[in-house]
């Protein structure tokens, strides 16, 4: 088995935060931080080491989820998994992220997910089936799954 | 009168104006312009400053001048302070190139009233092509011109108006737009908060018989987020795909729970049904599916399930068909009639005028689904 994910979840909402939080330790991974502004989740990239942020695109300061991903795009310390239920604010470069997990999410979908996520982390390109409530960005696409 | 002084043999006209000039009995085409009531002058542009030599009745009656007042003066006489330069620039341009001119000019009267004529000039020339006269007609055409502006201005005003009305419209527009998705985004992240709120209240609950109720109400509205979610993902918010939804709803099913001993059959047209039947058809595939998913398996020594579950969907002439098998228990491991489940289903049927059966297919169940659908739809949605 491959190591667990560390994950960074930047989510303004407290009950989608705390949810997703126990959906992670469920699946056997664990949370590092919760920021819910540009701000806290910049001080947060900063000061922990996590395998993948879970970003909103919507966060307590206004729609700057995508400078979060473009912040951790720069660093390279971790990557980033966009969490919104507005994928068509999500440029088409997708600011350096692996992809979407477009809201309203499945909790189903959401374990899929991760464990699709600790294979490509770990071991690119992902074993399993992409599942279906995930969206790979253009780059990662033909990383992950050339000619699929 | 002057004019006999200065004649010359070439002066034709003025020969006829000696000649029976008032009744123009020698020349009937003199007569004739004398007598019309298009008004028409003569000028002599051989002369100093071009004068008028001969104007008829018709010009003096649209002028108001005598005829005493007219001859030997030039045509400027009947400018005034709003007539346009350009005009004027070009009526001295065609006299001046000896050249045809048709062109409308504010013009006054005798009494300082303005009328709209529309001047024409043309230069009359000798056998060895040297100019004698200009022949000049006029009419009033103060309507015609007043219609034109009159025409001009409501057109502008229409146009302005028409451009006003746009631009609210489009303002209206962009605001529903917005609205639209600001409504559509609320709408998302309180599924997801009502999904959390029930996991939530889940994980404290230790009795396992209300556990599995909230998960299978937990199913049944992440089936409702799904069809939100797909539904406002696509381009035409009027339709859904049911056979995407169920693709979806299988592999979400059978992937997370790592159920991978149970072996899906999908045979799946892609079958588009109306916004307003979404609901209720993916409700009822979620209930049917996950319902096969629970009951249908006998669970083996180790926990695990296996099995096979298969999901049809097509759609033979203005019908939709679902079909949900599976290989299990039969019938008699079924949850009764009387769970919620049961009754879910056949409301929604109901509602959606389905025919539904359960048949035992031994082994396992096979329940089939007929509903209305199809070209009917088509019609009602473009």
């Amino acid at each position: 088995m491959t190591d667990s994910l560390k994950i960074l979840i930047v989510e303004d909402e407290a009950l989608l935060a705390m949810e997703l939080e126990s959906l992670v330790e469920d699946a056997g991974h664990s949370v590092v931080g919760w920021a819910t502004s540009l701000a806290e989740a910049r001080a947060m990239i900063d000061s922990t080491r996590a395998d993948i942020a879970f970003v909103d695109i919507h966060l307590t300061d206004g729609p700057t989820g995508i400078d979060v991903a473009e912040y951790i795009d720069g660093r390279k310390n971790a990557m980033v998994v966009f969490m919104t239920a507005n994928p068509k604010r999500i440029p088409d470069h997708f600011a350096g992220a692996i992809g979407v997990i477009a809201k309203p999410y499945t909790t189903n979908g959401v374990t899929s997910a991760l464990r699709y996520l600790q294979e490509g982390v770990r071991r690119p390109p992902p074993t399993s089936e992409r599942p279906a409530g995930f969206t790979l960005s253009p780059a990662f696409e033909t990383v992950w799954a050339p000619g699929r | 009168m002057d004019t006999k002084r200065t004649r010359e043999p070439a002066d034709a006209w003025h020969m006829t104006d000696d000649l029976h000039a008032e009744q123009g009995k020698g020349d009937p085409f003199a007569a004739a312009i004398r007598a019309t009531r298009m008004s028409m002058i003569i000028t002599d542009p051989r002369r100093q400053d071009n004068p008028i030599v001969f104007a008829n009745d018709a010009f003096l009656r649209m002028t108001g001048y005598e005829r005493h007042e007219v001859l030997g003066r030039n045509c400027r006489f009947l400018q005034g302070p709003k007539t346009e330069k350009a005009a004027v620039a070009q009526i001295r341009a065609a006299i001046a190139d000896e050249t045809d001119l048709s062109v409308d000019i504010l013009n006054y009267r005798k009494d300082g009233s303005s009328f709209w004529n529309a001047l024409y000039i043309s230069p009359v020339s000798n056998d060895k092509g040297e100019v004698q006269f200009f022949f000049a007609s006029q009419l009033d055409v103060s309507d015609r011109k007043r219609s034109e502006h009159r025409i001009t201005a409501d057109k502008e005003r229409f146009e302005k108006a028409v451009k006003e009305r746009t631009a609210e419209l489009e303002a209206a527009l962009e605001a529903q737009t917005t609205l639209l998705h600001e409504v559509d985004h609320r709408v998302k992240n309180n599924l997801q908060m009502i999904s959390s709120l029930i996991l939530m209240q889940s994980r404290t609950v230790s009795d396992e018989n209300l556990k599995r109720s909230l998960g299978t109400m937990l199913e049944r509205i992440e089936a409702l987020s799904t069809v939100h979610r797909r539904l406002y993902q696509s381009k035409d918010v009027s339709k859904f795909d049911v056979s995407d939804f169920a693709r979806d709803l299988i592999s979400d099913l059978l992937t997370a729970s790592g159920r991978s001993e149970i072996n899906p059959t999908l045979e799946l047209e892609p079958i588009v049904v109306p916004a307003e039947k979404a609901t209720p058809v993916a409700l009822m595939v979620n209930e049917l599916v996950t319902n096969a998913l629970k009951h249908a398996f006998k669970e083996r020594p180790d926990g695990t399930k296996s099995g096979s579950i298969g999901i049809k969907m097509s759609q033979p002439d203005g019908h939709l068909n679902i079909e949900v098998s599976d290989d299990g228990v039969g019938m008699a491991g079924a949850n009764g009639d009387a769970s919620f489940g049961m009754r879910l289903i056949k409301s929604l049927a109901r509602q959606l005028r389905a025919d539904i059966e359960w048949r035992d297919a031994g082994p396992g169940t096979r329940v089939v689904i007929s509903m209305p659908n199809g070209p009917q739809h088509k019609g009602n949605l473009s």
